[in-house]
């Protein structure tokens, strides 16, 4: 009898606890769903296309590594890996310090701190289309400003000015553009890092007779190691999914680029969809994948050594 | 316990609709081979671009529902700049509901017969009799291991636009129909004006690669599609030379600016302009309506493409424009009444009298464009009009997509300075060779 009533009350445990289960899972569920159905079915698939020859009609064929083995001779592969990772190296350590500079100037009790802060944030929010333009007007090679400043009082010879557009050039316009635009943003993060400091560290630094600088260095850097992880491994992988900064600056009307301009996601773009080899730009995006993944893998063992 | 059931059932919703979008939702249609007499309505979806500023669309619409009561057209506008990349896309899987898609170029035009998204026309074509031959040879340059997958509707050919005020201006006597390369760039020099302020560019050349490259195609004895293109240097040359005497705008200013040719051209500081002849239409009806400045760009004139030495004057580039069936569409049939009397000589005289040129030039249609009111009166921009040879901008051939995509690629590269000519050139050739191979 005692038995029985036992059983019976660890089933009834049982599906009770099931039924939390499900209520937890029905929260989860709306997300997870359109996870599901936007990004990792997708990924999946992409992951298998990479090993097959496809248009987006005709029935898929099996190509086996072949899509991989042409990556490798491949010029334009090789052009829009190179000015992908130009970019990265120039873009993730110089946004990282200016919107730390910007966040520390910030964070001090200034007057107008409130109408700084949101000038600063203003390119982060500010349409990209909008802003490119006003930025090739500012760098326009025979008409704008910068050139202008460049020629009247630098001197510069007029066939000497600087093409912002084309050639070497176009990655730094690049570069200086996002840092520009993205500052604002990580500067935010930092802020908030910085306001989660006690002020009882500083004050006990400056008994030990630290000044401006060794408050930062013994102070400041070290508590907001997590927040800079974070802050370094979100821009990186931002930069590496670098496409819209690219297009604007560099593809004039026909948004078509050279290949000093190419980055790894306009050319997985034009492959797929210009060139209609998903097979082959699956393979693309996977080499993307795969470089990410190192990248932000090495990232976190160097956050985890450091940490014990 | 109710909170878990309404729980679940959100859930299940959520899943359902989820799935549901990737079912085929193309409703069966009821099918019919009217030939515009049946009584039964049918409905055809039409991709075209830029209807607000492109007449003959609407033309060419209602002319057809006017004499086919029971079918309605429905466009659907997907726009101008990448047209063919936003079509193929919308044909790709089973999904589509177009029923007769326009073709705006060649290399997009293969792209959709390899992914088998419009259907060969040649059993619709005997079976009604269409007379090729009424396409002067254009027809044959798409035909796909012996099969048609479109009927052009519009041909368009190169000329060179001129300002008359530009030349009186200069006190230089307007260009002819039998201009040389050479002529035509000392005729541009001749114009130049670089003094600050006062600037007339001799010339102008749109962004695409079609204003330089194809120039060397004009001999006669080379296309794109050759797999060598050491013949383009000779014009990249003039134009490279032309843009650093200042002759005409530079392609850096340009592509930064997205400056367009009819901004240019409308300006009136520029003298000559070498597009095609759909700028003929755009050129008379924006004067008309004020939008170009008149006093600026109103006196204008034609004269043919230059040639190269020792080739007959008046051969110049052309670029077909066509409709296909869609292999998706539920109407095969009606679609195919609808591409047959567009590319036919009733949508030639639809089009015609618009100012824009139908696939079917006689020498009617010639003389209802050149007779129109805002058309140059002077005889050398009628005749004008009369074209030896017509190259096509791109004949089809295979991976013309591809090389298509190289060609434009490196004209970007040559024209910015970024490449050497000779670098360049070399690089296509290798880069093309790899496909070729």
């Amino acid at each position: 009898m005692g038995e029985s009533v036992s059983t019976s009350e660890k089933r009834k445990i049982l599906s009770r606890q099931t039924k939390r289960n499900l209520v937890a899972y029905s929260f989860i569920a709306p997300n997870f769903i359109g996870f599901c159905v936007f990004t990792l079915i997708p990924m999946a698939f992409a992951f298998a296309l990479g090993f097959m020859k496809w248009d987006g009609s005709n029935p898929v064929q099996f190509e086996g590594l072949g899509n991989f083995t042409r990556i490798f001779q491949d010029t334009f592969f090789k052009a829009a890996l190179r000015n992908t990772i130009i970019y990265c190296l120039g873009t993730v350590p110089l946004t990282m310090i200016a919107s730390l500079a910007l966040a520390i100037l910030l964070n001090q009790k200034i007057i107008g701190r409130g109408i700084f802060r949101t000038l600063a944030f203003f390119p982060y929010i500010a349409s990209l289309v909008a802003i490119t333009s006003v930025w090739k007007m500012l760098f326009h090679p025979t008409k704008g400003p910068i050139n202008n400043i460049l020629f009247n009082v630098f001197g510069v010879e007029q066939k000497n000015l600087p093409q912002w557009f084309s050639g070497g050039l176009v990655l730094l316009s690049m570069i200086l553009f996002s840092v520009w635009k993205y500052m604002g943003y990580y500067m935010v993060i930092y802020l908030a890092g910085l306001q989660g400091i006690s002020a009882e560290l500083y004050e006990a630094a400056a008994l030990d007779g630290a000044d401006a600088w060794g408050k930062f260095r013994y102070v400041t850097w070290p508590q907001l190691r997590a927040t800079t992880f974070f802050v370094v491994v979100m821009l990186t992988i931002n930069c590496f999914k670098i496409y819209d900064v690219a297009v604007m600056l560099a593809g004039g009307g026909s948004g078509e680029l050279t290949p000093s301009s190419t980055v790894l996601v306009y050319y997985i773009y034009q492959k797929a969809f210009v060139d209609w080899d998903l097979g082959y730009s699956s393979a693309v995006s996977m080499v993307l994948f795969v470089l990410v993944l190192i990248v932000t893998v090495v990232q976190f063992t160097i956050e985890a050594k450091q940490d014990r | 316990m109710k909170k878990k059931i309404l729980s679940l059932l959100l859930v299940a919703t959520m899943a359902v609709t989820a799935l549901a979008g990737c079912g085929n939702t193309s409703e069966p249609t009821n099918s019919s081979a009217s030939n515009g007499g049946g009584a039964e309505p049918i409905t055809l979806k039409w991709a075209i671009w830029d209807e607000s500023t492109t007449q003959y669309w609407g033309d060419i619409k209602a002319a057809y529902e006017a004499s086919h009561q029971n079918v309605k057209i429905e466009m659907v506008d997907l726009g101008s700049t990448d047209y063919m990349t936003v079509l193929a896309t919308e044909l790709s899987g089973t999904g589509s509901d177009f029923d007769v898609v326009t073709v705006k170029d060649v290399p997009g035009y293969a792209t959709l017969v390899q992914k088998n998204s419009i259907l060969p026309l040649n059993d619709y074509i005997s079976k009604d009799g269409v007379d090729l031959s009424q396409y002067a040879g254009a027809t044959d340059q798409v035909t796909v291991d012996g099969k048609l997958y479109e009927l052009p509707f519009r041909n368009d050919f190169w000329v060179v636009f001129y300002n008359k005020d530009v030349f009186d201006a200069a006190g230089v006597a307007y260009p002819t129909n039998d201009m040389t390369w050479s002529q035509y760039d000392a005729l541009a020099r001749k114009l130049t004006n670089t003094t600050f302020g006062e600037q007339v560019y001799g010339c102008h050349y749109h962004t695409w690669r079609s204003t330089v490259q194809l120039c060397s195609v004009l001999d006669g004895k080379h296309t794109i599609l050759d797999g060598n293109y050491d013949f383009m240097k000779s014009t990249y040359e003039m134009v490279l030379n032309q843009e650093r005497d200042g002759v005409c705008r530079s392609y850096s200013d340009l592509k930064t600016e997205g400056l367009h040719y009819s901004a240019a051209f409308s300006a009136g500081d520029t003298a000559m302009l070498n597009m095609g002849s759909w700028f003929i239409a755009t050129l008379i009806s924006n004067i008309k309506s004020g939008e170009y400045d008149a006093s600026l760009c109103g006196n204008w004139g034609i004269v043919k493409y230059p040639h190269a030495d020792g080739v007959e004057p008046g051969s110049t580039l052309g670029t077909i424009t066509g409709l296909a069936v869609t292999a998706a569409s539920d109407t095969p049939d009606a679609s195919w009444d609808f591409v047959k009397w567009v590319s036919g000589p009733e949508g030639a005289k639809v089009m015609a009298s618009s100012g824009n040129f139908p696939a079917i030039m006689t020498a009617e249609v010639k003389n209802t464009i050149a007779s129109m009111d805002g058309f140059p009166k002077d005889a050398n921009s009628k005749e004008a009009l009369n074209v030896s040879n017509l190259y096509l901008e791109v004949p089809y051939g295979k991976n013309v997509s591809e090389i298509n995509s190289i060609l434009d690629t490196y004209h970007g590269a040559i024209m910015s300075g970024e490449m050497s000519i000779d670098d360049g050139i070399k690089a296509i050739n290798s880069e093309v060779g790899k496909l070729v191979k």
